[in-house]
């Protein structure tokens, strides 16, 4: 039996879990991604630097801050949606009322 | 500055402050109420002042509840107080954008903390933190290396001898030889201006470098009564590395490398 057919008649469960698997996969990447601020963190550290070092001038630092921004309220967005914390805003302490020992 | 703020007295000691939002900055240990003039966030001159909690206290602004964008304008802010209160006291710092709804709700997080914040206040006390950042000119790098390292020198020879019969592979392994030589000379500084600055510092933590130009990002926390030596050994070790590495030194800093205080905060709407 060639290779070819022994693929093809391979059980099919199998291909079909690892289809499964890599949707969820996509989906959380995609997710981790929507909800993930570190890149944008590393760009406005780099950004900063550049500023710091003359590589770039006050206004062209003022535009590409303010795109950070606007992606850092993106982030923030889907993170709310996603009911997950967000940093800055308003805050209280926080009672649990089940303490765990 | 008597003058110029006599105007405002009236207004702002015959009324207490309003009990809305407040920004907070950091924590220190104060059992007296304290002024630090009007720099708050938010480019209207607030006034930073300290809300209470027995001997502890949050240095905070008021501030409508919002979310402060991290803009330069706004860390420069929310740096600058932390400067200016950390000349007199020891300060744990707060993380940027932090805003609770009344200065009820601030004291109750120096309650519930009590104990954490007092242990590191302790731990903090007369500690300074100070930034290192070395960014070194990679072409100068290489160039130093294809004068001192035999094995590449040979290897550039050898190819720029026989441009047109020059392997693929032998500019390839040059390539590799250069990546490698860089490296170990990058480790090398590190560990140099680390070795050196150990003795003057009470600890260190490594940051992950920003762009591509930097080989390292550092912190140190210092005793105040060693700010000179640390300094010294920094001029030193710049002078020394003149010729290819760039040294970033900022600071006096609050501790925001070596605190961390896990609040448990959660959102107010």
């Amino acid at each position: 039996m060639g290779l070819l057919s022994k693929l093809l008649t391979f059980p099919i469960s199998a291909p079909v879990a690892g289809v499964q698997f890599s949707l969820e996969t996509v989906e959380r990447v995609v997710r981790d991604e929507l909800v993930d601020d570190s890149a944008i963190k590393e760009e406005l550290m780099e950004l900063q630097l550049a500023l710091d070092e003359g590589d770039i001038d006050g206004e062209e630092y003022v535009r590409r801050e303010a795109e950070l921004m606007q992606r850092f309220r993106e982030v923030r967005y889907w993170r709310e949606r996603f009911g997950m914390g967000v940093t800055g805003g308003p805050v209280r302490v926080q009672h649990d009322e089940e303490e765990n020992g | 500055m008597d003058e110029l703020m006599a105007g405002d007295r009236s207004v702002a000691t015959s009324t207490a402050p309003p009990d809305g939002g407040k920004y907070v900055y950091c924590i220190v240990r104060s059992a007296r109420p304290c002024e630090f003039g009007a720099i708050g966030i938010g480019g209207e001159a607030n006034r930073v002042y300290t809300v209470h909690h027995e001997d502890l206290a949050a240095v905070v602004s008021d501030t409508p509840i919002v979310i402060y964008d991290p803009t330069r304008e706004n860390v420069l802010a929310h740096e600058f107080v932390n400067e200016t209160v950390m000349r007199e006291h020891t300060v744990i710092p707060m993380s940027f954008g932090t805003v609770f709804r009344s200065g009820d709700d601030v004291s109750e997080l120096l309650r519930s903390t009590y104990e954490a914040f007092s242990d590191v206040l302790d731990k903090m006390r007369d500690k300074i933190e100070f930034g290192l950042k070395v960014l070194w000119d990679r072409e100068r790098v290489i160039a130093t290396l294809e004068r001192t390292n035999e094995e590449i020198r040979r290897l550039k020879d050898e190819i720029e001898r026989n441009a047109q019969n020059s392997t693929y592979f032998a500019r390839i392994q040059l390539g590799r030889l250069v990546e490698s030589a860089l490296e170990e000379m990058g480790n090398a500084f590190v560990a140099d201006v680390h070795a050196s600055l150990r003795p003057v510092a009470v600890a260190s933590r490594s940051n992950k470098p920003i762009g591509d130009r930097m080989i390292m990002n550092a912190a140190f926390l210092v005793e105040r009564s060693e700010s000179e030596a640390f300094d010294e050994k920094v001029k030193a070790l710049s002078h020394r590395y003149e010729e290819l590495l760039t040294f970033k030194y900022t600071g006096p800093w609050p501790p925001y490398n070596f605190v961390n205080i896990k609040l448990k905060l959660e959102r107010a709407d």
